[in-house]
């Protein structure tokens, strides 16, 4: 059934939901508000590069610096006082949202029966799709604990000294990309896929297309060694799966690891900052941006071309 | 801060009004929270507050109407009598009561005179006595403490005493002189106190019995009662109130890991025993309530069911569902919300709540609509498919014992074959103790294979037993051909609610094809013969008479549609005569347990005449020759029906069979139907039969093992609703969208039907609704006969039908005369023996409401039972209910009252049936088993003398109504035969029947008021025989002890004297 809006309505208006559907404006929101504010440092800067003398008395880039004003602005109150307001504003909008929506508790767990669809809470719910792409060894453990890792290495392989204290884009443009990619695309595009395109079954519902219960789906999943033109000469056995499929994410990695160079020395600037960098940070760095990529590729693979996994063995699957 | 003086926006800029506006917000929200917190999350205090005002009016109103009726009860002449009468004796005891007054004051001044100096001396003497026991004895430290002792007690106290007059003395006293003086004190004010007692005993009696006569009088509570109800209600704490039930063996329900928490009577307060005592009742419109949604005041409606199941120990929310920790909001408390899988039951369906704990009753008290529900399980054949707990099991059971007769008997034959190998291989032994061993070893073989047999012979009679309870739903089809004419069976298929409205047979949604199939199988594969003989017509007059006196009508009815007169137990007969054929119907109404073959189930077939010739034995098969004589096991030889023998003769027989063929439409023709005998058809009718589960309701040829095909639904109630079917309407049901008779949705909206209430009763509307928009038909349930109340019982039933919510030891299994009560109903209401006799007091018969039982034909009715237990001698009872017209040769006739027309039929009850239904019947009297007759003392000559004058006075003449064994007049009487009794009564129930008859069965013809109660005894109200006087014994005792002893040869004599009777007959 197409064009429920009922069905939209419920999921949007659950308790359960509302921080999801404030992400779908909030996010967008500050990041335009952020490039907004990066784009203006940037602009300023080459004004403040080009002309030395500006730079003397014109450093302030909201509100230029005039005669008679003071140099600097001080903490207490001009900044403060608009935390405080901000901290007002949030406690009443907190307030008022605990009033009005109780907590979605819902029935005593039964054991004998899972709810369907069984969803986790919404800042988990990335990771439960991921589910649906990797085994659970690997969508639940290993990616998890390479995102935590990853996080955790970013001071050691961030090499670049500009853009602290300040928004800017042009001197950040590989940092804020990746970080984009990673948290945008990746993590917030898979809660909002988890929220509002699972139903019942973790089957893939469009909005407004109604969450029937009793929907029968029919979806051949394959691995990637069963497709042609693999099977041809890969035999499905479970020495050719192990073989193939480390050649092909072997493959993939050498692919994907060229790629990822190229990127990092698209510029000059960029150029530069790599020299600087220590081979094992290099190392590290397009490690875990091959593996970030595994991901977007893997949904593509099994959502587009129905692959389940791509190196089958007897204790993990890819 | 400096002083800003710069146009710098970032200095210059106010944010004043921004940070004014959103503190005020924050305030305006911290109002709205404490708001929230005092009454949106707490709704029960609003309620509480309204209950107060609305219950104080109402005390308020109360108050001066019960001081009016207090005042009015107060000047009445018998509260003024006892009135006076109190306070003359309390005149009367007034200046002796003053005497011992100033004597117990003058006793209390003594008392405390000495109280201070002995109880010094007390003290020392006994510390002293203390340190002496230390001491061991003979030893020189013993003999000087044992002298402080003596000293102690020497020692002298001063005692300033009252003395007489007034004046005080001093007295010196020692140890043993103050305790003398402080026993008799004692003893003398013990008996001040006594005589007190007594003297005011009189004014204190007449008190309370002023006191008691108006709590008598005064209907509900007192004004002071109702004041402190009152006070209590204007300072009624605004509190969560709660029910907190700890069992020992908790589960994940309502009765969760902490035990069971309802906070229910937070909002319903007239449900605290605190607050409206549970001898008061208060209705809505008591407190002025009469919005529905806003009246959770009322106390509870049904007082009575309180006071069988405690507040304390089953809370609220067990029985009527709900969520009882909530109470945040009407939803959420009444668990009306998708996360709560209780919710309050509808309150057309609240008895549901009874089922958990009483699933083992076919019927509870209080709860008609459950009782409906679970009558209609059984009787509409709901049972043949889904299979239940606790209700008829006796197929599986069946099923069970033979299976083990067969492993018995397996094992039997390897233990015979296994004796003679050990006998050989203990012969070719190599020594003598393996020898001895392996001999031993065949011994006690052969002891096993006959304790086999004594268990083999123990299961064949449980399964003679068994298969007497079987019953089946629906006729046998075994036996159509000879039944029904060949045409109308597909018909009756393809047309069940057309033909016959009230029919208990579901229709099934067959296509045409599968009508002839099915018809064509049932009627091929069914009994060719022996056919049955031919019977000449009868007189179809006396037949309708016949039909319409003997009881038939108790459980079937004549007439179509509204003019239909009758049961509906069994079917309605107005268009039989189109379907049955003549001579089936004879053989029918004569013995409708009669059977053309019997059933083997070991062999799996029907046997026949050669099967006998075989063995050399007639054809002959019944009750007492069960066994096959193929394999020596018991037989199918009953119908499995509940209709009973109504013991006609085979001319009477011949007469209803003659009436029942007349009774069909004068249009009826049906058309042929030549696929009934195609062969062809047979497979596939065959596997139709096994896909409907036919065999359910039906015995059908090669069917009669086949095990019920329904989803089992004892917690049918508890299932999850992901489980249930909704089909293609599960988003519809979820939305609740109204949906047609065939599923199709309309366009309104209501409550979602989503829910185990929802599927109920849209599948007993109508079961095919949930195979809408199926691209194949897949649903079997047919659509059952059943009205919008009957499904609401039925829903009811299945709501209840629940993995209890309750601890085990909640559920209603009591261990003693309760008992056999909840397992007598399953036998009364299998048979609907409350079609003829009135069993509960208050619910009538079948035979009762029918129009030709008003009015003075009532004494045509079949005796009421409501006694029966303290009536009859369960010995006698049991052989009544084994043959009912108490006689082998002369069956044609009542056992007890041969007088009445109606005729209490035989039943081929198994043993175990009739000894429950003895027991049901003592324990509703409340009879205690097993009954000792009790020894009458026998009649002196001069009693018999007396008895016979007032058996023969004309004030009583007992022999004008009882039977006396006279033919002629027993026509004419309407009472048993006295010679009944000593067998049958018991002689307590006789003496309290004839002193008040009408007390015991009201409408009775036998008359009231024979006796009055005269002292301590009953005496004959009629005019005395002179002989009487002098005579001090009690008369009904007499006459009972007489009745008791009666022989046929005194009764005979009795007749030549009685003045109703006929004498000439008594002579004979």
């Amino acid at each position: 059934m197409w064009g429920d809006w009922r069905q939209l309505w419920e999921i949007v208006s659950v308790p359960d939901n509302v921080p999801i559907v404030a992400l779908l404006f909030l996010v967008p929101f500050y990041v335009w508000y952020a490039f907004r504010q990066a784009l203006a440092t940037d602009k300023l800067i080459v004004q403040l590069t080009s002309d030395p003398q500006l730079a003397k008395t014109h450093h302030r880039k909201v509100f230029p610096w005039k005669l008679g004003w003071d140099r600097e602005v001080h903490v207490w109150p001009y900044l403060l006082r608009i935390e405080f307001l901000a901290a007002i504003v949030i406690t009443v909008i907190l307030m008022v949202w605990s009033i009005t929506l109780n907590a979605p508790l819902e029935e005593p767990a039964n054991p004998n029966l899972t709810m369907n669809p069984a969803k986790a809470p919404w800042y988990f719910l990335g990771l439960q799709e991921m589910l649906v792409y990797f085994d659970p060894w690997i969508a639940g453990v290993v990616m998890p604990t390479l995102i935590i890792v990853g996080l955790m290495a970013i001071p050691y392989i961030d090499v670049n000294p500009l853009g602290n204290g300040y928004y800017t884009y042009r001197q950040r443009k590989f940092a804020i990309g990746t970080f984009l990619f990673g948290f945008l695309t990746l993590w917030v595009g898979m809660i909002v896929i988890g929220t509002f395109i699972r139903g019942p079954g973790w089957m893939w519902f469009w909005p407004t297309q109604t969450w029937d219960h009793t929907r029968v789906d029919f979806a051949v999943n394959r691995n990637l060694n069963q497709v042609l033109p693999f099977s041809w000469v890969v035999p499905d056995t479970a020495w050719g799966r192990g073989i193939f499929g480390g050649l092909a994410t072997g493959a993939y990695m050498v692919v994907a690891g060229y790629l990822m160079h190229r990127m990092c020395v698209m510029t000059d600037f960029a150029k530069k900052l790599y020299n600087r960098m220590t081979l094992m940070q290099i190392l590290t760095l397009n490690m875990l941006l091959v593996l970030m990529l595994s991901l977007p590729v893997k949904i593509v693979l099994r959502l587009v071309f129905r692959i389940k996994y791509v190196w089958v063995t007897p204790w993990f699957s890819v | 801060m400096p002083e800003v003086q710069t146009d710098d926006p970032i200095q210059r800029k106010s944010l004043s009004t921004a940070i004014l506006v959103s503190s005020f917000l924050l305030v305006l929200s911290l109002v709205w929270a404490m708001e929230d917190e005092f009454f949106g999350l707490r709704p029960w205090r609003g309620y509480q507050l309204r209950f107060t005002a609305a219950y104080s009016k109402y005390l308020k109103q109360q108050i001066p109407k019960q001081e009016n009726a207090l005042k009015a009860i107060e000047s009445s002449p018998r509260y003024q009598e006892l009135l006076a009468a109190r306070d003359a004796a309390q005149k009367a005891a007034a200046s002796r009561l003053a005497e011992i007054d100033a004597e117990t004051r003058a006793v209390n001044q003594q008392q405390a005179d000495i109280s201070d100096a002995f109880t010094t001396a007390r003290g020392k003497v006994q510390a002293l006595t203390y340190q002496v026991e230390l001491a061991r004895k003979g030893s020189s430290s013993r003999a000087s403490r044992e002298k402080d002792v003596e000293e102690a007690r020497a020692e002298k106290y001063t005692v300033e005493a009252h003395l007489p007059g007034g004046k005080i003395g001093k007295e010196e006293l020692d140890f043993a002189a103050l305790s003398d003086k402080f026993v008799s004190l004692k003893a003398k004010k013990a008996e001040l106190t006594l005589q007190r007692v007594a003297v005011s005993k009189e004014a204190s009696d007449l008190s309370a019995q002023l006191e008691e006569y108006k709590k008598e009088q005064l209907a509900g509570l007192g004004p002071e009662q109702l004041r402190s109800l009152l006070r209590a209600s204007a300072d009624l704490p605004i509190e969560i109130r709660q029910i907190n039930v700890n069992p020992s063996n908790v589960g994940l329900n309502n009765f969760g890991s902490g035990g069971l928490v309802d906070r229910c009577q937070s909002c319903h307060l007239g449900m605290d025993k605190a607050v409206v005592p549970v001898t008061m009742t208060v209705t809505k419109a008591d407190l002025g309530v009469s919005k529905s949604h806003d009246a959770p005041f009322t106390s509870h409606p049904q007082p009575e069911l309180l006071k069988a199941h405690d507040l304390e120990r089953f809370g609220c929310s067990p029985c009527h569902g709900g969520n009882g920790r909530a109470v945040s909001s009407v939803e959420k408390a009444h668990g009306r919300y998708e996360h709560w899988l209780w919710p309050l039951y509808h309150s057309e369906n609240f008895e549901a709540g009874c089922q958990q704990c009483h699933s083992s009753d076919a019927w509870t008290q209080y709860a008609p609509v459950l009782n409906r529900g679970k009558a209609l399980y059984r009787s509409r054949g709901c049972i043949g498919c889904h299979k239940f707990e606790g209700f008829d099991d006796q197929p599986e059971q069946l099923q069970a014992s033979r299976q083990m007769i067969k492993q018995l008997e397996q094992q039997k034959k390897e233990n015979e074959l296994e004796v003679p190998r050990l006998n050989k291989q203990a012969d070719n032994a190599a020594d003598n103790d393996t020898a001895h061993a392996l001999y031993a070893k065949a011994t006690n073989l052969t002891v096993t294979i006959s304790k086999i047999d004594a268990r083999v012979e123990q299961l064949d009679r449980r399964a003679e037993s068994l298969s007497r309870e079987a019953k089946k739903v629906g006729p046998d089809l075994k036996e159509i051909r000879m039944k029904l004419h060949k045409e109308w069976v597909p018909y009756w298929l393809g047309h069940t609610h057309e033909f016959r409205p009230a029919t208990k047979m579901p229709q099934f949604r067959l296509k045409q094809d599968e009508v002839e199939a099915i018809a064509a199988f049932v009627w091929q594969s069914a009994l060719p013969g022996p056919a049955l003989p031919a019977q000449p017509a009868g007189n179809a007059a006396h037949g309708k008479e016949l039909l319409q006196t003997r009881g038939c009508l108790a459980c079937h009815s004549l007439g179509e549609g509204a003019n239909s007169v009758g049961g509906d137990f069994a079917a309605n007969l107005s268009r039989v005569g189109e379907k049955d054929r003549y001579e089936y119907l004879v053989r029918w109404v004569h013995n409708p347990r009669e059977r053309t073959r019997p059933y083997c189930p070991f062999e799996k077939r029907d046997l026949g005449p050669e099967d006998y010739a075989r063995h050399g034995l007639p054809f002959v098969f019944d009750l007492d020759h069960s066994r096959c004589p193929n394999d020596g096991h018991e037989l199918e030889v009953q119908q499995p029906t509940v209709m009973p023998n109504l013991r006609l003769s085979i001319e009477d027989a011949r007469d209803v069979a003659s009436f029942i063929v007349t009774l069909k439409r004068s249009n009826a023709s049906y058309a042929p139907a030549p696929f009934m005998d195609d062969g062809n058809l047979l497979e596939k009718g065959k596997a139709l039969v096994r896909n409907y589960g036919c065999a359910g309701c039906h015995e059908i040829a090669g069917f009669e093992d086949e095990g019920r095909i329904g989803a089992e639904l004892t917690t049918e109630g508890s299932k999850p609703i992901d489980r249930f079917d909704f089909g293609r309407l599960t988003e519809v049901a979820k939305r609740g969208i109204i949906v047609q008779a065939d599923g199709s949705p309309t366009k309104k909206e209501e409550e979602s039907w989503y829910d185990q209430r929802g599927f109920f009763l849209h599948k007993l509307v109508n079961p095919a609704v949930f195979d809408y928009n199926r691209s194949e038909a897949t649903l079997k349930m047919p659509k059952p006969n059943v009205t919008a109340d009957d499904i609401t019982a039925l829903t009811t039933f299945l709501l209840g039908s629940v993995d209890p919510q309750f601890p085990p030891e909640y559920k209603y299994l009591p261990a003693d005369q309760r008992r056999d009560i909840q397992e007598g109903w399953w036998i009364v209401t299998k048979y609907n023996c409350m079609g003829c006799h009135q069993i509960q007091v208050g619910q009538p018969s079948i035979l009762q409401t029918l129009p030709m039982y008003q009015a003075e034909n009532k004494a045509n009715l079949p005796p009421a039972l409501t006694t029966e237990g303290a009536r009859v001698d369960p010995k006698w009872l049991e052989g009544f209910l084994k043959n009912p017209a108490q006689s082998a040769t002369d069956t044609n006739r009542n056992g007890v009252r041969s007088y009445l027309q109606v005729r209490m039929p035989t039943f081929s009850f198994s043993e175990g049936e009739i000894q429950k239904l003895v027991r049901f019947f003592a324990a509703l009297s409340s009879q205690q088993s097993p009954y000792m007759t009790p020894k009458l003392e026998p009649l002196t000559a001069a009693e018999r003398d007396l008895a016979r004058g007032l058996f023969t006075s004309k004030a009583a003449p007992c022999l004008k109504c009882h039977a006396t064994g006279n033919p002629a007049h027993d026509k004419i009487a309407s009472a048993p035969n006295f010679l009944l009794a000593r067998e049958r009564l018991k002689a307590a129930w006789t003496e309290r029947w004839i002193t008040d008859p009408a007390k015991i069965i009201p409408g009775t013809s036998m008359p009231s008021g024979l006796f009055r109660r005269e002292g301590d005894r009953w005496v004959f109200s009629g005019p005395l025989p002179a002989s009487f006087h002098g005579y001090t014994k009690d008369h009904a005792d007499l006459l009972v002890r007489y009745m008791f002893q009666l022989t046929p040869e005194e009764q005979r004599a009795l007749l030549g004297r009685s003045p109703g009777s006929n004498g000439a007959g008594g002579a004979n």
